[in-house]
């Protein structure tokens, strides 16, 4: 087909068309990236474990997080996350179960949050759970401490649900434009009296734990409770669209700016440019991303590589050699230190076979 | 991603190459990870939260 006559409205440039123009705030909201794995099992406490740009705030009960293939029927959906409670917990004063998303202020500020034209949000998702009753789900501006939070109610137990749920404006605090975290888009599961006590915040304030959570049902209450979630979409407006999908690798990409795995299965050359001995104790290593990653990456090794240096010998990197690490969070440079381990070996560059580096630049 | 719980050491590293600064944080599962002195960085943000609770991150000079 001609440039010329692709319809413009396909192009997505009219908000409209129902097209994809990257109206959705959330970032994986089909829950079809999973690069840490698809189940993690007898989980406690906190933090990412499987489908991209999700973390579980866990502070009580015994939990398995899984990416999971039951979905709503006839929605185009593939996966969702589920959480399976395997240990039961009441929650204390000030304890919590949350689902969240955390999203950087440069990509809100469409929203024009503190000001007289401060736009509504609408949130859309599937959800589907064997514990009903109410659950809340909160936006919380980091940025000036503030909240809003809406209830919505699960009425029928093992079901598929679509939640809508809108947020009004906010004309007080804007969001900072930078890539540091401003907004929650959080899904209470579960909390404690600290967070339940109040009257819950359906119009933005100042934050108040005890208005954050009120009527929250205990996910926890049984071993027999599950929770869903897919389709999630916030968008600005009073309404919401059809759920945006993504082509899976720009949905990847958009993952890899807060969570990249290089050579995930262990089964080819990571992407080297350039791997060279410093000296008799060092060696680098460096690397390309694919995509811009939020800011300079934490980085771990989990299996061991080889070097394998063009004189014909090798070297066995091991993950404990892994030793420091540079990046503008495109280019990076690995450096792995052990001994005389590179005794002779200055200045000779070669490939690199082999290893498994998770770098982590989430929010 | 660490966490601040989870930390059991910290070494300060400074790359002979060009003196840039990392940290190591080994975690109570044993796992290394490498951090960047980036303020914007979580990790490392957990790092300056376990200073704060009255721990040392280990500095010989950024010597191996």
């Amino acid at each position: 087909m001609a440039l010329s006559t692709i319809p413009f409205s396909g192009l997505g440039a009219d908000a409209s068309n129902q097209g994809v123009n990257f109206r959705n705030l959330i970032i994986n909201g089909d829950m079809s990236i999973a690069q840490r794995g698809t189940s993690s099992s007898s989980i406690t406490s906190g933090g990412y474990y499987t489908v991209d740009r999700m973390e579980h705030a866990i502070n009580y009960g015994t939990w398995t997080l899984s990416q999971s293939t039951d979905v709503p029927t006839g929605q185009g959906f593939a996966k969702s996350a589920k959480w399976d409670c395997t240990a039961t917990g009441t929650p204390t004063a000030g304890q919590e179960l949350k689902f969240r998303q955390k999203i950087e202020g440069q990509f809100l500020q469409y929203l024009k949050k503190g000001t007289s034209n401060a736009e509504s949000m609408t949130l859309s998702f599937w959800v589907k759970s064997t514990k009903t009753g109410t659950y809340i789900v909160e936006m919380r501006d980091d940025d000036n401490n503030r909240n809003i939070c809406q209830s919505y109610t699960i009425s029928a137990s093992n079901t598929w649900e679509k939640k809508t749920l809108t947020f009004d404006g906010d004309t007080t605090g804007a969001y900072n434009n930078d890539n540091g975290q401003s907004l929650q888009c959080t899904w209470w599961l579960g909390a404690g009296t600290n967070f339940t006590s109040g009257t819950l915040a359906t119009s933005w304030e100042s934050t108040t734990n005890a208005n954050r959570a009120v009527g929250q049902v205990n996910l926890a209450d049984s071993t027999s409770n599950e929770w869903y979630i897919t389709g999630v979409q916030l968008e600005v407006g009073t309404s919401a669209s059809d759920f945006e999908f993504l082509p899976y690798d720009v949905n990847l990409r958009r993952c890899q700016r807060y969570y990249y795995i290089i050579n995930p299965n262990n089964t080819y050359y990571p992407t080297v440019y350039d791997f060279y001995a410093y000296n008799d104790s060092n060696c680098y290593a460096g690397f390309v991303f694919p995509t811009p990653m939020r800011t300079a990456p934490s980085v771990s090794m989990t299996n061991n590589a080889t070097f394998l240096y063009y004189s014909a010998q090798t070297k066995t990197i091991d993950t404990s050699m892994l030793y420091s690490w540079q990046s503008d969070g495109v280019i990076n440079y690995i450096r792995f230190y052990d001994g005389n381990a590179f005794s002779g070996q200055a200045n000779k560059s070669g490939i690199f076979e082999g290893g498994v580096f998770k770098c982590n630049a989430e929010l | 991603m660490i966490n601040k719980q989870n930390i059991t050491n910290v070494l300060k590293v400074i790359d002979p190459r060009d003196s840039h600064v990392s940290y190591i944080a080994t975690t109570s599962n044993n796992e290394r990870v490498i951090v960047p002195e980036k303020t914007d960085n979580t990790d490392y943000q957990e790092i300056l939260e376990w200073v704060a609770e009255g721990n040392t991150i280990t500095d010989n000079g950024g010597g191996e």
